[in-house]
């Protein structure tokens, strides 16, 4: 009787592992061959860990992609890319609780929610592991670098620099409104703070209003629909989360008032080229996102190798030789999609 | 040599081989450290699970755990925002969440309404009041003093005390017998002078009281109070109990039974997680052991009946 429980539930569990066990072929793992020349360091395998805020995601998986791709080039770096695909931190701190009692050599982690990561990224250093942030960063003590895509400085004037390109260049006059994400966010702050003070330079654009959307379409959908009631004379939209630009474009598209209101953000060309395609929005500025995951990848083995230093520079494959700003290692430049150009990209 | 046929054997038969194939695989993962950092994230689960092993042997079931923790964190999250002193505040959740259960235990007990329909409508009631209060926004920032009671298995701790006792209860006093007897035959429990209401009203108050403190644990681990924090957990703690030879009528279960079961859970899963890295498998693992659990009972009854 017991064999033969035990045999019915053994022959389950084997098919389950079995069935996990072909999954993992899709993981990419770096070849094991020997290490060529033009990355930072020929040193020892190593292991890093991506950590999207949520696994799944266009933009995360497309950063993942730029990361296999500087895994396989250095040639001595395991990638593990995993997260959450609910985006819950919860489940990420119990992923990084896993990295640290396998003894990995370095985690890169993009923080959907710093305060609840924190206490796992500190036990992860404790234990002797470097820990890094990409795309978004959380409490310094947490981490010893930040691979960032563009200073706050470049993406508030971009947006601003379009805002006023597609209302008619230094000419451009109307009133704008700012739709952020929760008025908590600090990156989001940062943008703010930038934008305002951009704007001076083409005295025709008057910032009237600055709402939260919370990370939520439906509201970003009815805020702007708001904004736009309430200011006649608006003519721009900024919606800097990537979920409030679809909300907001929208908007703009269903009140018919295509071509008179114009919005622009951050977010993903394929989340926006609908819009861009229909004229209601013009311009759309994000980063090279695989460029920002295969520069994080060559940050851990730098850091791994004890060679990234402050105010230094990263060597950073094709991407040339990098400036690291304080602790930041800046990939630098945001890109602008418009109808042009948003065809020949997919994330 | 009886009990080697038991629910209890046989799981601690595939707890030995899982054990044993992860040592083969990935030996740091037997390691007592790494064991260690991992029981983290097992105990709201466990103390959830105890309460609930109890009213699924008394014939009940309570769907609206996940619930009335996401209710506990927010009362302390919002507490706490307010200025109350951390400990305060969880002892005002962990009131709350008792509250809560005693009214499903009124429901089920006094009004005699079906507890699966109680707790299905409270479990939406508890999760909509937890997120209106807190228009879902996440509460952060408490003392390092309050986060250190999620550490070091602190609650693990608690969990060993409370297990044996439930253990000792259930098997040898009035009332744990009383709750065995109104799982069996409700009606003959009760002609039988057993206080049916008051055991009902009792266990499942239990039950929110073990989800106030499995709250206040999950907001200490996270340094977070959220209105979507466990989500799922009345399928992990019913997967649990069941995996751990408790009939899903009533009448039948073991406090070793579900420690064993807890175990196999939490082992599978994190093995799963660590050596197949893909996070998307650890739902289809708990799935999977509850298939499993449902066709070696359906084994046991065949062989009991022929």
């Amino acid at each position: 009787m017991k064999i033969q429980l035990s045999l019915l539930s053994l022959a389950a569990l084997a098919a389950l592992f079995s069935a996990g066990c072909s999954g993992s072929e899709t993981k990419s793992e770096a070849d094991p061959k020997v290490a060529t020349t033009g990355g930072p360091s020929t040193g020892k395998k190593i292991t890093v860990c991506l950590l999207p805020k949520k696994k799944g995601v266009p933009y995360f998986t497309s950063c993942s992609e730029g990361a296999e791709e500087a895994a396989k080039e250095l040639g001595n770096v395991e990638l593990i890319y995993d997260g959450p695909t609910s985006g819950d931190a919860a489940d990420a701190v119990k992923l990084i609780d896993q990295w640290t009692a396998q003894g990995v050599d370095v985690i890169a982690v993009s923080p959907n929610d710093p305060a609840v990561l924190g206490p796992a990224m500190k036990r992860a250093r404790d234990a002797g592991i470097k820990v890094i942030t990409w795309d978004a960063d959380s409490a310094v003590d947490t981490r010893e670098f930040l691979v960032n895509q563009a200073t706050a400085e470049e993406i508030g004037n971009s947006l601003v620099d379009s805002m006023a390109k597609d209302l008619g260049g230094d000419k451009a006059a109307g009133d704008v409104a700012i739709v952020t994400a929760t008025l908590t966010a600090a990156n989001q702050n940062e943008w703010i703070k930038y934008i305002k003070a951009r704007l001076p330079k083409y005295p025709g654009l008057h910032l009237v209003a600055t709402k939260p959307s919370n990370e939520d379409q439906k509201l970003a959908f009815s805020v702007t629909q708001d904004l736009t009631k309430a200011y006649p004379n608006l003519k721009g939209v900024f919606a800097i989360s990537s979920v409030a630009f679809p909300g907001a474009a929208e908007a703009i598209k269903q009140g018919g008032m295509t071509g008179k209101v114009f919005v622009t953000g951050l977010s993903t060309p394929n989340d926006m080229r609908n819009y861009v395609n229909e004229g209601v929005v013009k311009s759309v500025i994000l980063w090279n996102t695989k460029d920002l995951g295969y520069l994080t990848v060559y940050a851990a083995r730098a850091a791994a190798d004890g060679v990234l230093k402050a105010d230094g520079t990263l060597k950073a494959g094709r991407l040339g030789e990098k400036k690291v700003v304080g602790d930041n290692v800046m990939l630098g430049g945001t890109i602008t999609f418009t109808k042009d150009n948003i065809a020949q990209y997919n994330f | 040599m009886k009990w080697l046929r038991s629910r209890e054997a046989a799981l601690a038969v595939l707890l030995i081989l899982l054990m044993v194939t992860a040592n083969a695989l990935e030996p740091k993962f037997v390691t007592m450290r790494a064991q260690g950092l991992l029981a983290t994230h097992l105990w709201e689960l466990a103390i959830v699970a105890v309460p609930m092993l109890l009213i699924i042997i008394a014939g009940g079931i309570d769907l609206s755990v996940g619930a009335m923790v996401a209710l506990a964190a927010v009362t302390l999250g919002l507490l706490f925002e307010r200025g109350t002193p951390a400990t305060v505040a969880a002892l005002v959740a962990i009131a709350v969440a008792g509250a809560a259960g005693f009214a499903n235990g009124w429901f089920v007990a006094k009004l005699k309404v079906h507890p699966l329909i109680v707790t299905l409508a409270t479990m939406a009631v508890f999760r909509g009041l937890a997120e209106g209060l807190s228009l879902a926004r996440p509460i952060s920032g408490y003392p390092a003093s309050f986060l250190a009671i999620s550490q070091n298995n602190v609650p693990g701790y608690l969990f060993a005390g409370f297990a044996p006792v439930t253990g000792f209860v259930l098997a040898r006093t009035k009332f744990g017998r009383g709750v065995v007897a109104i799982g069996m035959e409700e009606t003959a429990a009760r002609f039988s002078g057993i206080p049916v209401a008051r055991i009902k009203l009792v266990l499942y108050a239990l039950s929110g009281l073990a989800c106030g403190l499995a709250g206040v644990i999950l907001v200490a681990r996270n340094n977070t109070a959220k209105a979507d924090l466990g989500v799922g957990l009345e399928l992990e703690a019913i997967t649990a109990v069941i995996l751990g030879g408790a009939r899903i009528e009533g009448g039948r279960g073991k406090v070793l039974g579900l420690v064993l079961g807890l175990l196999l859970i939490h082992e599978t899963r994190e093995f799963v997680s660590w050596h197949w890295k893909q996070n998307e498998l650890n739902m289809i693992v708990i799935g999977s052991l509850l298939i499993v659990t449902v066709l070696l009972e359906r084994l046991l009854a065949a062989r009991r009946r022929g």
